[in-house]
């Protein structure tokens, strides 16, 4: 097949594909679910397909996938943010003490 | 005042010292809500005192202590979840829905809008992680979301508790969690993108 004709059937599949396929508003709530649950045999076809030809919602798998494994390979950052206040602290030693 | 050997009795003014402000950030990262904090810190040391005949200095008294922690937060959830329950949809109507990332007419109605749409983050987990204000501007995006959001969505992606684990503790079904859950991804995934890696211009 000559490149151009391969070009223009790439295309029109794609664009059949995007009209045809739910949108990417609801493919990232798909994309979500994923995460949490095995999704319907109906929806992993819709899924696969619309990530085939829409490199946005690729990016977007790619992302939380990051985001998640990230935030997992190592525990928050505590040496910043706020600390105990000086009555949360005379509070607590009071209560402990009671109860020691 | 008379140091205590650590092997006779709990020492908890010495636990507050070492561990308190720890404890305190570590309840504040996941309960966002720092009077909420100070109660759980304070049934973690009481807790602890009860339990100590269990601990006895083997391993690391913090370790220890976190692992305490972790089931008073839980149990701070199911409280509060008694007290006022999540409605169906009550915390999921709340946050951000973002409809304006995805196009509202034309014939790609409800796919993103190009200014909207994710971009290559050319980054990996270690990466990201090794940026120094990954944590801040992490806390920071979550921040304009249900606190109930925020804080199901980092018992999730970072400490790693399973749905079941999260629903039974806040009494709310499955479907409300994914929607909840799906709500702070698309929220948190855009806010880090605007952070670090959109060019101010766009």
């Amino acid at each position: 097949m000559a490149p151009n004709a391969y070009d223009k059937l790439k295309h029109s599949v794609r664009y059949f594909l995007l009209r045809r396929l739910p949108p990417c508003q609801q493919i990232v709530e798909q994309i979500s679910d994923s995460m949490e649950h095995r999704l319907s045999l109906r929806e992993r076809i819709n899924l696969k397909l619309h990530l085939w030809i829409c490199a946005w919602c690729q990016w977007y798998l790619e992302h939380l996938h990051l985001i998640r494994d990230a935030a997992r390979s190592k525990g928050p950052d505590l040496t910043s943010g706020p600390s105990l206040s000086s009555e949360a602290r005379e509070r607590i030693k009071r209560a402990t003490d009671i109860n020691q | 005042m008379e140091h205590r050997s650590p092997d006779k009795s709990p020492d908890c003014a010495a636990w507050l010292d070492d561990h308190g402000d720890y404890l305190f950030k570590y309840a504040v990262f996941r309960l966002r809500d720092q009077t909420a904090a100070e109660d759980v810190v304070q049934e973690t040391f009481l807790a602890a005192i009860k339990a100590y005949a269990n601990f006895q200095g083997r391993g690391s008294e913090r370790t220890w202590l976190v692992g305490i922690m972790k089931h008073k937060i839980m149990d701070h959830f199911r409280r509060v979840t008694r007290e006022a329950p999540v409605g169906e949809g009550a915390d999921v109507e709340d946050g951000p829905e973002h409809a304006e990332l995805f196009q509202a007419s034309g014939q790609w109605t409800g796919h993103w809008d190009p200014n909207h749409a994710p971009t290559d983050w050319q980054s990996t987990p270690s990466e990201l992680i090794e940026r120094s204000d990954f944590w801040r501007v992490f806390s920071d995006c979550l921040s304009p979301l249900p606190q109930r959001t925020a804080s199901v969505f980092t018992l999730r992606e970072v400490d790693g508790l399973n749905s079941d684990e999260i629903c039974a503790m806040l009494n709310i079904s499955a479907n409300n969690l994914w929607v909840m859950l799906h709500r702070a991804r698309l929220h948190l995934r855009n806010c880090l993108e605007l952070n670090w890696f959109k060019r101010p211009e766009s």
